[in-house]
């Protein structure tokens, strides 16, 4: 492994370097106890020790709107628009990394979707050790709290001033050497970022799951059918679509276009969309095979609790507990779904 | 920035005949510019765009063919793309992506005798697979095919049936749920035709496409008549968007409709909770 130490002077430095070929977002608090990533300037306060972003990352690789043809409505042509502008994600938190290491996958299976693609390719991930752990968060539960690649740096703060910084590829070293050399890293500040790693650890046991997270997908699987207790937990959903919004593994959209006012040119693109929304199943005619509010509540139980396990071998949820921060009924909340689930079949599993 | 490849830019096609089936359903026969065949397999689906209205996917009506760059679907006006494709006029354009999805195994059928079950605009798509048989007439065993529609006014393909119906080599059923003075066949839901007809379930595949409602009926009777799961074959309608296994709209528990599907063995779904 190869590390350094960087000094937070020398920071604000690096930062400069880097705004100049690409833009830099950080983590900053946009409200009392709010933080989301913005771009960075020099008057920007970075919040080394925020606990969560209120949106999730996707929206950087996937934003919430991207076109993705242009057409001629005379000619009838049409042309591929793949945007990629080229950033850096600075101060991500390894839930929010392991959701993008998943979308990867899901994004590259079966045929690779060329506009994600080229987004993920000119995005810089600089990870971060967490310091607080959200109140909703369980991360530690699901395997989420630590990642081994899909960063290109990953920094803990060890000291008031200073950073222990561990390189995750090539482009990252070079980044972190582009204004000349730093500090190789320590045996004792390797130490230093360990106990930091345990401190955070510590304080995310306690929320978590009461059981071996792989056991998630057989324990939803075996609750599919009880529809009393999915009809229970879903009777106050308002279906708004709020936890889809904020999850940051939830990349379902829809496609949509407008045409200029001549009727000559015009767009395509997606739009985040929602399998909580009441459409969202619908079919010509109007027939709908999730009607039902519980029936799409269970589905997002199910897919992240098994769906996405059958497709990658891991918990489609990272425990960055967004969902029960946005839920406008407060009834998004997987860990206390699945604990619940554990409870009540322990013992068949 | 304009970029050399994406799967969501369509290849342009040209509408060359239009005929209308009844008061809402439409065939649209087009020819694909490139000069080139679709290449679809019985079954599959395309995704059809009407520029500045939108894009919908539809099931291919007509058989697979090497030799010519035509092909035909056959549409429902019920909503946005497909009253735009009723207002077009032969020599207009559209934008096309696919085939998409899974196919009949026609390989699987050779030999075998063959039931159609077709409810409604189901007729559709089973009309590719049917087509496709008829062409490779001897291949395949007897051929018996049933038809439902809710009633005499939605029949869709009237000539070609009446056509086909003289056939020796084709046994045609057909029903509707409500009649009118007009209908003097069957009168009832798809189901009533099961006991008219007479098939050794030892060599009987089944291909049955109609509303959602009608799969649990059909399948029930199929197993009545001892045809065995793994031989009964079923295409589900969903709204795929993308046609990529992205965008999550045609989801049945944790499959995708649109490369998992449209077709199906029984088998594959049997066990999940939202499929039929």
């Amino acid at each position: 492994m190869i590390a350094y130490t960087i000094y937070l002077p020398q920071v604000k430095g690096l930062l400069k370097k880097w705004s100049m070929d690409l833009q830099v977002f950080v983590p900053t608090m946009v409200d009392d106890g709010f933080y989301e990533f913005k771009s960075w300037s020099d008057d920007i306060e970075i919040s080394w020790d925020y606990d969560l972003c209120y949106t999730s990352l996707k929206k950087f690789v996937l934003p919430a709107q991207e076109d993705l043809i242009s057409f001629d409505m005379k000619k009838y042509s049409a042309g591929a628009v793949i945007e990629a502008p080229k950033q850096l994600l600075f101060g991500v938190h390894p839930y929010d990394i392991k959701a993008m290491n998943q979308l990867d996958q899901l994004m590259d299976t079966d045929s690779v979707d060329v506009n994600y693609r080229a987004r993920r390719d000119n995005t810089v991930v600089f990870g971060l050790e967490r310091v607080h752990v959200a109140d909703t968060a369980f991360w530690s539960g699901v395997e989420a709290d630590r990642v081994d690649h899909g960063y290109d740096l990953y920094w803990t703060r060890i000291s008031p001033g200073a950073f222990f910084v561990q390189v995750g590829s090539a482009r990252g070293e070079e980044m972190l050497t582009m204004d000349g050399p730093v500090e190789k890293a320590s045996v004792a500040q390797k130490e230093a970022a360990r106990r930091s790693h345990l401190k955070v650890m510590a304080k995310a046991q306690k929320n978590t799951l009461n059981f071996d997270w792989s056991k998630t997908p057989d324990l939803v699987n075996k609750f599919f059918n009880n529809r009393t207790f999915w009809r229970e937990k879903a009777k106050t959903c308002l279906s708004c679509g709020s936890c889809n919004l904020v999850c940051p593994t939830c990349y379902c959209f829809d496609i949509k276009e407008e045409a200029d006012d001549l009727l000559q040119n015009g767009r395509r693109y997606r739009q985040w969309d929602g399998c909580m929304l009441s459409g969202f199943a619908e079919i010509a005619g109007g027939h709908n095979f999730r009607s039902s509010p519980w029936e799409r509540y269970r589905h997002r139980y199910m897919r992240k609790g098994k769906y996405i396990f059958d497709k990658l071998g891991e918990l489609g949820c990272v425990g960055c507990g967004r969902c029960v921060r946005a839920c406008t009924a407060r009834i998004a909340n997987p860990r206390k779904i699945y604990n619940e689930i554990w409870e009540a079949i322990k013992n068949e599993v | 920035m304009k970029s050399k490849f994406s799967p969501y830019v369509p290849r342009p096609a040209t509408l060359v005949a239009k005929k209308e089936l009844n008061e809402f359903v439409t065939l649209f026969e087009f020819a694909q510019d490139s000069g080139k065949p679709l290449a679809h397999r019985p079954g599959q689906f395309i995704q059809v765009s009407v520029y500045g209205v939108g894009e919908a996917p539809f099931s291919v009506s007509s058989p697979p063919r090497t030799d010519h760059h035509h092909f035909e679907i056959a549409v429902r006006k019920i909503g946005s793309v497909t009253n735009a494709l009723h207002a077009l006029e032969v020599g207009n354009k559209i934008g096309i992506r696919g085939p998409y999805g899974s196919y009949f195994p026609m390989q699987k059928f050779v030999g075998q005798d063959f039931l159609f079950v077709a409810g409604g605009l189901g007729y559709i798509p089973i009309r590719s697979v049917l087509h496709y048989m008829l062409r490779h007439r001897d291949e395949f065993g007897r051929i018996i095919l049933l038809v439902g529609t809710r009633n005499p006014g939605e029949r869709i393909f009237t000539d070609q049936l009446a056509e086909i119906s003289k056939r020796n080599d084709l046994e045609v059923f057909e029903t509707v749920d409500v009649a009118d003075d007009t209908w003097k066949g069957n009168v009832g839901v798809i189901t009533t035709l099961f006991p008219k007809i007479s098939i050794n379930p030892e060599t009987t595949s089944v291909a049955t496409i109609g509303p959602p409602i009608m799969y649990r009926f059909v399948i029930q009777e199929c197993s009545k008549l001892g045809i065995p799961q793994d031989r009964i074959y079923v295409s589900l309608e969903r709204h795929m968007k993308c046609g990529l296994g992205k965008c999550g709209h045609c989801q049945i528990n944790g499959i995708n409709c649109c490369l998992d599907g449209p077709v199906f063995c029984y088998t594959e779904i049997a066990g999940l909770g939202e499929a039929l």
